[in-house]
C-alpha cells in the first residue's frame, strides 16, 4: 500500500524530451486567435509603411514625377541631409523643444500631483481642470495659443504693457529669438497633466506604512518625501520621462498649426520639417532619409524605454 | 462518484519538474488530502486532474475514462479554491445556477437544484447577496454550494479553509468532514496544513519538490513514515530528529555521540541499523514517546534543557541533545527550568530510525 | 495632539506650514496657467469681431452676443452647413473608431494578460514600440496603401489609421485590468462547465467594465482630436473632420478671432464633457494600466 518516491534526491524517472518551439507554439495556437485582429491591423499599417519608408530614402522624387517613376541615388539623400545647414538648425530645435518640455512639464507635474495628494476640499475640481488642457484638441489649443500671442490684440502682450513692462506689444511668434521658447510654453499647458496623472497614479502605491514608519523615526516632510516616496516613484518617473520625451519628439500640430516652422526656420522641428519637405516640396526621398535617420534614434531611445519598461516590470514582480 | 488514478503523472515548467512521476489512485468516495510545504507541486497536481494545466507526461483516468485531453468542463468534476472565486458580479443564486445554466439545464429544475443546495448549506437567506457582503465562511459555504449542485463524479479542494480564521477553519473542517460522509464524496483537497489532511482524510498523500513521498492512511503515514520529509512534516510539535553514529560496544549494537554518551539498542532496531548503508543513523522521536528524567536511570541519555513552555494541559520541553533540539511533552505538573540537566529515556518500540546518507527510513531486514 | 509633542516639535511643525503654503501657491498658479487661457477663449468667443481688437483690451465683454456661435451652429448659411458636417463627420469616425478599438483590444489585452504563449513577451513590446514612432513616417507609404485599399477620400482610411495608433496604449490599459481579475474566477467558470471563450465572455468581460470605458475614451478623444491624417487622407471639403475643417476656414477667416475661440470651444466641449464624466474610470485606468503596467 505504501508507495515508496525515494527522497527528493533519489533519481528521476526518465524525463520525456521538452517540446520544441514550434509544438509550443502548435499546442498554444488558439490563444494567438485573440491576438490575431491585433497584430494583422499593425501589420498592414506598421510594418509595410517602415519598409517603404526605408526604400524611398534610396531614391530622388524630381517634382513633376510621379512617385512610381522615382530614381536610384543611392545615399545621396543622406549626404545631402548631413551637410545642410538647415539639419543642424533643425537638429538643435529638435533638441531644446524635447528637453525643455519633457523636463519642465515632468516637474511642474510631479509638483502638481504631489500638491494635490493632500486631501482637501475641491480637490477633485481642481485636478480635473488641471486635466482639461491634456483632453482638448492640440489644434484648439494652438489656436487659442496664437491668438493670446497675437502681434497686436494678443492678450499676453497687452497685459505686459498695460503693467509697463514693455513700450511695445511684444511679437512673440513672429521673432526668431522668442519663437520656440513661446511655442514650448504652450506645449508644456498641454502635456504637464500627463505627468500629472501618472504621478498622482505612482503615489497611490506608496505604502502608507513606510511613511508613518519614516515619521515615527523623526523624518521631516522632505525627508519622509526624498527617502521614501522619491525612490518609490523612480519606475513611473522614468517610464513617464520616455513617454512624454517621445511624445515631444513627435510633436507636430503645435508648431504647425502656430508658426509652420517660421520665422526662418526658427521654429521647425525635425516632424514638421519632414512634413513640409514631402508635402511642401514634393521631396519624397529625402523626407524618407530624415525618417529613416529619425528611425534610428527612436529606436535608440525605444531600447531605453523597454529597459525602463521591463525593470518596472521586474520591480513589481508580475 | 467515480475513482481518479494518476498513472506517471509529470508536470515541467521549462526543465523544471513541478510534479515528477506521481502515482496513486483515489478509490470510490475516499477523502485523499495532498500535502506537503508551498512549492511541493500538490496544487499543480490538482490542477492537472482538474485539466487547468496542461499535463507533460502520464495518464489521468476519472472514473472510466482517460481526461488527458478533456477540457475541465468535460472532466465532470467540481473545484473549490482557495479565495472561493465567487463570480463577484453575480448574486449567490446565480453564481449557484451558473454551472447549471452551463449544462443548460431547464430553469425550474436550475431553481430546485439551487434551493435543495442553499438548504443542505444553510445559506437561503443569503441567495440574493452579492458575494462581497458576505462573510469569510458564508463565501466558503457558498463556494462548497457551487460545487455541490453540479453532483459532480469529483470534488477537487484547493486550500479551502486557509483564508478563514483559526475558529472558523475548525468549524468548517468538520462541516466538508460531515459534507464527505454524508454525500459519500470523492474528494482531493489540498492542504499545506498537515493537521488538516490529518483529521479529514481517509489518506493522505505527502508531497515534496515534486515527488509523492509516501501515500498512505494518516494513522500509517504518522505511525512509519518512510523518510525524514514525512516524518518532520507530520505531526506537531515535529518529530525529534537526532545524527547519531552506529558502533559496536562490548558486542552489542549502540548509537554513539561525540557528546560522549552510547544509547544501546534493542534487537530489533540493531537489525534495522544492521541494513544502514553508512554508520551515519538519525534517530527519531516522537515528543510523547520520550520520558524524562531528573537523574539518570538505565538506558537514558544527559541532556540540557532549552525551553519550558507550558500549553495549560500539555507543558511542551525542547531540549539540546547531541547538537540537535528535541522535544518532549510533560504533565503540566512537572517542574523543569532552562539549563537544567535532565536525562532522557527513549521507548524502543516506538522510536524510528533513519539511514543518515539516504534519509530514507531503517526497516528490519 | 498633545502640548508636550506641540512643543516637542515645533520645527518640524513650522515645516509642515511651509511646505502647505508652497503647495497651495504652486498650485494656485498651476491653476491660472491652465485655465487662464480657457478663460480667454470663452470671453473672446463671446465678442464681437469689433470688440476683440480693442487697446486697451476689454477684459469683460461690454456687448456680450452669442453671435459666433449662432453662425457656427446655423444649418440654415454656409458656415453654419459646412461646420454642423465637420462635426458630424468628426463624431461618426471617433464612434466607430472607438467601437472597433474596444473589439479589437479587449481580446488582445486579455491574451497579454492571462495567455503564456511563445513570443509573447516580444509581441507586446512590439506593440508597445508602435508608440515609437511619428505620425509623419507613416504618412506617405499610408497615404499610398489607402489608394491600393480604394480608401483615399473615405473616413474608412482615418479610422483604420487611428484603430492602429490607439491600440497599443488601449491594450497596456486593459491589460491591466485583466491582471488583476484573478485567474481562478476563470478556472471555475471552466470547470463549472463554460469554455475558455465563454468563461471570457460571462465571467471576465462584465468584471472589466471599467477597463473598456477607459479605453473607449482614450480612443474617442484620440480620434477626435487627430490633425495631421485627416489633413493629408482627406481633400474634400464635405468629409473634413473638426481639426482641420477649422484650420481650413480660419486660413481664410484670419481675423475672425471670435468664430475661432467659439468654434474651438464647441471642438473641446464634447471630449471634455466625456472626460469629465469618465474621468474616475480613466484615472483609474491609468493607475491599474500603466503603473502597475
Amino acid at each position: 500500500m505504501t508507495t515508496l518516491a525515494g527522497h527528493a534526491n533519489a533519481p528521476r524517472g526518465s524525463i520525456p524530451a521538452r517540446p520544441s518551439i514550434l509544438q509550443q507554439m502548435w499546442t498554444s495556437r488558439a490563444d494567438y486567435l485573440y491576438v490575431l485582429p491585433a497584430i494583422v491591423v499593425m501589420l498592414i499599417v506598421i510594418a509595410y509603411p517602415i519598409y517603404y519608408t526605408i526604400e524611398l530614402s534610396f531614391f530622388k522624387t524630381p517634382p513633376g514625377l510621379q512617385l512610381r517613376d522615382k530614381i536610384f541615388v543611392g545615399a545621396d539623400n543622406y549626404t545631402a541631409i548631413l551637410s545642410s545647414e538647415v539639419f543642424w538648425r533643425v537638429t538643435i530645435n529638435t533638441v531644446i523643444w524635447t528637453l525643455a518640455s519633457t523636463l519642465i512639464a515632468f516637474v511642474l507635474g510631479y509638483g502638481a500631483a504631489l500638491a494635490l495628494h493632500r486631501d482637501f476640499a475641491g480637490r477633485a475640481v481642481l485636478r480635473a481642470i488641471l486635466i482639461i488642457p491634456w483632453v482638448i484638441s492640440a489644434v484648439a489649443a494652438s489656436y487659442i495659443w496664437k491668438w493670446m500671442y497675437h502681434s497686436d490684440f494678443g492678450i499676453i502682450g497687452q497685459v505686459l504693457v498695460q503693467f509697463g513692462f514693455t513700450d511695445r506689444q511684444p511679437n512673440f511668434i513672429d521673432n526668431v529669438h522668442t519663437v520656440l521658447p513661446s511655442l514650448i510654453v504652450v506645449n508644456i499647458w498641454r502635456e504637464f497633466p500627463f505627468a500629472m496623472i501618472m504621478i498622482m497614479a505612482g503615489l497611490q502605491t506608496v505604502p502608507e506604512q513606510l511613511l508613518r514608519a519614516a515619521r515615527v523615526d523623526g523624518a521631516s516632510t522632505w525627508q519622509r518625501f526624498w527617502h521614501v516616496t522619491f525612490p518609490h516613484l523612480r519606475g513611473v518617473s522614468t517610464v513617464t520621462i520616455l513617454l512624454l520625451a517621445v511624445a515631444n519628439f513627435n510633436s507636430f500640430i503645435i508648431p504647425w498649426i502656430m508658426t509652420g516652422g517660421g520665422p526662418s526656420n526658427a521654429s521647425h522641428i525635425w516632424i514638421t520639417h519632414i512634413y513640409e519637405l514631402a508635402f511642401g516640396r514634393q521631396r519624397w526621398g529625402v523626407a524618407a532619409a530624415y525618417s529613416v535617420l529619425l528611425f534610428v534614434i527612436l529606436m535608440a531611445l525605444g531600447y531605453f524605454y523597454v529597459r525602463a519598461l521591463s525593470g518596472n516590470e521586474k520591480e513589481q514582480g508580475a | 462518484m467515480a475513482e481518479v488514478v494518476l498513472q506517471h503523472v509529470m508536470k515541467y515548467y521549462g526543465s523544471m519538474a513541478a510534479v515528477n512521476d506521481v502515482n496513486f489512485t483515489v478509490n470510490h468516495g475516499e477523502f485523499v488530502a495532498l500535502v506537503g510545504p508551498s512549492g511541493c507541486g500538490k496544487t499543480t497536481t490538482l490542477n492537472l486532474i482538474a485539466g487547468l494545466l496542461p499535463m507533460s507526461g502520464g495518464d489521468i483516468k476519472i472514473g472510466d475514462r482517460i481526461v488527458n485531453d478533456l477540457d475541465p468542463k468535460d472532466r465532470d468534476i467540481a473545484m473549490v479554491f482557495q479565495n472561493y472565486a465567487l463570480y463577484p458580479n453575480k448574486t449567490v443564486f446565480q453564481n449557484l445556477a451558473f454551472p447549471l445554466q452551463m449544462r443548460k439545464l431547464p430553469k425550474d429544475e436550475i431553481n430546485r437544484k439551487v434551493q435543495e443546495a442553499a438548504k443542505v448549506l444553510d445559506i437561503t437567506h443569503l441567495l440574493e447577496r452579492k458575494p462581497r457582503e458576505l462573510s469569510g465562511g458564508q463565501q466558503q459555504r457558498v463556494a462548497l454550494g457551487r460545487a455541490l449542485v453540479r453532483d459532480p463524479a469529483v470534488f477537487l479542494m484547493d486550500e479551502p479553509l486557509s483564508n478563514l480564521d483559526a475558529k472558523l477553519r475548525v468549524q468548517m473542517r468538520s462541516e466538508i468532514k460531515r459534507f464527505h460522509q454524508d454525500l459519500n464524496a470523492t474528494i482531493v483537497y489540498v492542504t499545506h496544513d498537515q493537521l488538516e489532511a490529518v483529521t479529514m482524510a481517509d489518506k493522505m498523500a505527502v508531497m515534496n519538490g515534486g515527488l509523492l513521498q509516501q501515500y498512505d492512511t494518516p494513522a500509517q503515514v504518522f505511525a512509519n513514515p518512510v523518510n525524514m520529509f514525512v516524518a518532520s512534516f507530520i505531526g506537531s510539535p515535529a518529530m525529534s530528529l537526532v545524527p547519531l553514529d552506529v558502533a559496536t560496544v562490548d558486542g552489542k549494537t549502540v548509537l554513539t555521540s561525540a557528546e560522549g554518551w552510547n544509547l544501546p539498542l534493542s534487537d530489533a532496531n540493531a537489525r534495522k541499523v544492521a541494513g544502514a548503508s553508512s554508520r551515519k543513523v538519525v534517530l527519531g522521536a516522537r515528543h510523547s514517546t520520550i520520558k524524562l528524567h531528573k537523574s539518570q536511570v538505565a538506558g537514558s541519555v544527559p541532556s540540557k534543557v532549552y525551553t519550558v513552555e507550558p500549553t495549560g494541559d500539555i507543558t511542551f520541553v525542547q531540549a539540546f541533545l547531541s547538537g540537535a533540539i528535541v522535544n518532549i511533552s510533560l504533565p503540566p505538573t512537572a517542574s523543569v527550568a532552562p539549563d537544567e540537566m535532565v536525562w532522557l529515556e527513549f521507548d524502543q518500540e516506538r522510536i524510528h530510525l533513519f539511514d543518515g546518507e539516504t534519509e530514507m527510513a531503517l526497516r528490519a531486514a | 495632539m498633545t502640548s508636550t509633542s506641540d512643543t516637542a516639535t515645533p520645527r518640524s511643525r513650522k515645516g509642515v506650514d511651509g511646505w502647505r503654503w508652497t503647495g497651495r501657491i504652486f498650485l494656485t498658479i498651476m491653476i491660472l496657467y491652465t485655465a487662464l487661457p480657457m478663460v480667454w477663449m470663452l470671453l473672446t468667443s463671446i465678442k464681437s469681431g469689433f470688440a476683440a481688437m480693442q487697446f486697451p483690451p476689454q477684459w469683460w465683454p461690454t456687448e456680450p452676443t452669442l453671435a459666433s456661435y449662432r453662425k457656427l451652429l446655423d444649418p440654415q448659411n454656409s458656415v453654419g452647413q459646412d461646420f454642423l458636417r465637420f462635426f458630424w463627420n468628426s463624431l461618426f469616425v471617433s464612434f466607430v473608431t472607438t467601437v472597433l478599438a474596444v473589439v479589437v483590444a479587449v481580446p488582445a489585452a486579455y491574451a497579454f494578460s492571462r495567455f503564456r504563449f511563445p513570443g509573447r513577451k516580444f509581441l507586446f513590446f512590439a506593440v508597445l514600440l508602435r508608440n515609437m514612432f511619428p505620425a509623419v513616417i507613416f504618412l506617405v507609404p499610408l497615404f499610398i496603401l489607402m489608394r491600393v485599399l480604394g480608401l483615399v477620400n473615405t473616413h474608412g482610411s482615418l479610422i483604420l489609421t487611428y484603430l492602429t495608433f490607439g491600440l497599443p496604449l488601449a491594450i497596456w490599459l486593459l491589460k491591466g485590468f485583466y491582471d488583476n481579475i484573478p485567474i481562478q474566477l476563470e478556472q471555475a467558470a471552466r470547470i463549472d462547465g463554460a469554455t475558455r471563450f465563454q468563461a471570457f465572455l460571462l465571467i471576465v468581460t462584465p468584471l472589466s467594465v471599467p477597463g473598456i470605458i477607459a479605453t473607449a475614451i482614450y480612443s474617442f478623444i484620440g480620434a477626435w482630436n487627430e490633425y495631421i491624417y485627416a489633413a493629408t487622407f482627406l481633400t474634400k471639403n464635405e468629409q473634413l473632420t473638426l481639426p482641420v475643417g477649422i484650420q481650413r476656414f480660419f486660413s481664410e477667416n484670419t481675423t475672425d478671432f471670435p468664430g475661432l475661440m467659439a468654434a474651438s470651444f464647441i471642438m473641446s466641449v464634447p471630449v471634455v464633457v466625456l472626460f469629465l464624466v469618465l474621468q474616475k474610470y480613466f484615472v483609474r485606468a491609468l493607475t491599474e494600466g500603466a503603473v502597475k503596467h
